[in-house]
């Protein structure tokens, strides 16, 4: 039966799938401040802002993240900088890193959607009664496009707890090397992976209702 | 993109050949005849006559081993110890070829794949610096050992602090994920802390950058790694024994009949002529300095 194996090795199973978790907690937590800070360089009025907000999606889009992985743990040290002097504090700090760099392009884009989303009349309004760009952001634009943006940033967050597990190529036993590592020791690959396979599941489908719950929560509030 | 366009060709010349054949005359069916008998003859229930039959052996190697296996990134070739040692099992199969890598088929491996790539029957022997354990024996076949060396450590050369395994205490130790090495420093040491990566080249690269203490893996591996980077040293005794042998699917329903003692007949022939010593002194001395002429030294 799958599953069982994880109570034999809980320290890889259940060690792992902690480890993912945190990952994907930091991951998220960072994408969406990252994401956010870079949206609203992309709608500034000032051009060069606009263009750091623009360069920064298209690197990050556009690279594969493994290679960015590979980049802030061992390019890192090339220029003097390092997570941590502890090794495996400092692959985790990469992975955790690298998700919400990575992720955070993609959380700008769709906050860029919901920004742009908001009704311009609105915004004018907003300053006409003489609401600073700060204020017209923090009390009309922003709250709203966030409301708007909880099922594709949903979707994100999903894609995100299943991309730590490239975490494992730079040594993060999460809960995909774990797996792997029970594998090698016993060769029991279908029960390794497909154990492996319930414990995402387990995460991301609660995920996924949270985000249909909030997502209902804030259509009512509206 | 070369190999695409290998694939063309080679796909092209195996329909050119078909034509040709269906519109045969004797004369050109003649030289195919001829190309057949040099090769062996084997008992047609045997997996080497169906290798034979099929046109292809299936040879599982890594692409980043040296000195054992390395597929050259300038011209598509497989190079090394371990690769050349497969094209004499192809050999021992079609018999003396011009192009013997016409009859072999390379499929990539990684530690963790080598048992998988044969149970899934995606190669027919896996040549990889595949240490032959008891656990593994479990699983597929070995054929006798054909090398054998130790497990090491590989260190800067200015680290004067990790001579032995025993000063790996602490100390984050990289090894390939799913081999034997990785379990060896947990037993030589249950204190070292082991950063576990896909390939050496990248262990190396840890090693370089200051995000790992010490590689330790066979000894031949890292020669192969102080051949590429000569900042580092080799230090200590070896603590393990690595017997290298390759590796097979286990005999199903026939399904692998007479293969192993096939390979293992051929092994001891490629030792007692000498072949063995030539793959040995092209490969391995250049980075160990030393000469064998069999497994054994």
């Amino acid at each position: 039966m799958p599953g069982a194996i994880a109570f034999q090795f809980p320290d890889l199973f259940f060690g792992g799938l902690w480890v993912t978790i945190q990952i994907s907690a930091l991951g998220l937590a960072g994408a969406l401040v990252i994401g956010t800070a870079v949206a609203l360089l992309r709608i500034s009025p000032a051009a060069p802002l606009r263009w750091l907000g623009a360069a920064y999606v298209e690197f990050f889009r556009n690279t594969p993240l493994v290679v960015q992985l590979f980049f802030l743990f061992l390019g890192l040290p090339l220029v003097g900088l390092r997570f941590s002097s502890d090794t495996f504090e400092s692959i985790f700090r990469a992975a955790a890193t690298g998700m919400a760099l990575y992720h955070g392009a993609y959380v700008a884009e769709v906050v860029r959607g919901g920004l742009l989303g908001v009704d311009k009349g609105q915004i004018e309004a907003a300053r006409s009664l003489g609401l600073s760009y700060a204020q017209m952001l923090r009390y009309v634009q922003l709250p709203q496009t966030f409301r708007a943006v909880v099922p594709p940033v949903g979707n994100i967050a999903i894609a995100l707890v299943k991309n730590t597990s490239l975490a494992s190529t730079i040594g993060v036993t999460e809960l995909l090397f774990g797996a792997e590592i029970v594998e090698s020791r016993t060769f029991r690959a279908e029960e390794s992976f497909a154990t492996a396979t319930l414990l995402y599941l387990l995460l991301t489908i609660p995920l996924g209702l949270a985000v249909n719950y909030l997502e209902r929560r804030l259509l009512v509030a509206r | 993109m070369r190999g695409i366009t290998r694939t063309v060709g080679v796909a092209l010349a195996i329909v050119f050949a078909a034509a040709c054949g269906g519109a045969s005359t004797p004369a050109a069916s003649q030289p195919a005849a001829s190309a057949k008998a040099s090769a062996p003859k084997f008992e047609l229930s045997t997996y080497q006559y169906a290798i034979q039959t099929k046109g292809k052996l299936r040879i599982g190697s890594q692409e980043d081993n040296p000195p054992f296996s390395v597929k050259n990134p300038a011209t598509g070739k497989w190079e090394g110890f371990d690769a050349d040692f497969g094209r004499e099992l192809a050999k021992a199969i079609f018999g003396t070829q011009d192009d013997i890598d016409k009859f072999i088929e390379w499929v990539p491996v990684v530690s963790a794949t080598r048992i998988p790539s044969l149970t899934d029957n995606k190669a027919d022997v896996i040549i990889k610096t595949f240490t032959i354990t008891e656990e593994r024996k479990t699983q597929i076949d070995f054929s006798d050992v054909y090398f054998v060396t130790g497990q090491r450590i590989l260190v800067k050369k200015s680290n004067d602090t990790i001579k032995e395994a025993a000063d790996l205490g602490a100390k984050t130790v990289c090894a390939q994920r799913g081999s034997t090495s990785e379990q060896n420093i947990t037993k030589a040491n249950p204190a070292a802390k082991v950063l576990l990566l896909d390939s050496y080249p990248a262990c190396l690269l840890a090693l370089q950058q200051g995000q790992a203490d010490a590689v330790s893996t066979d000894e031949t591996i890292l020669f192969g790694l102080v051949k590429v980077d000569p900042n580092t040293k080799i230090v200590g005794k070896p603590f393990s024994d690595e017997p290298y042998g390759i590796g097979v699917k286990k005999n199903q329903n026939g399904d692998r009949q007479g293969f192993v003692p096939f390979v293992n007949t051929w092994l001891a022939g490629m030792i007692q002529d000498g072949t063995w010593g030539k793959l040995y002194e092209k490969h391995i001395t250049p980075v160990s300095g030393d000469k064998k002429t069999s497994p054994k030294g």
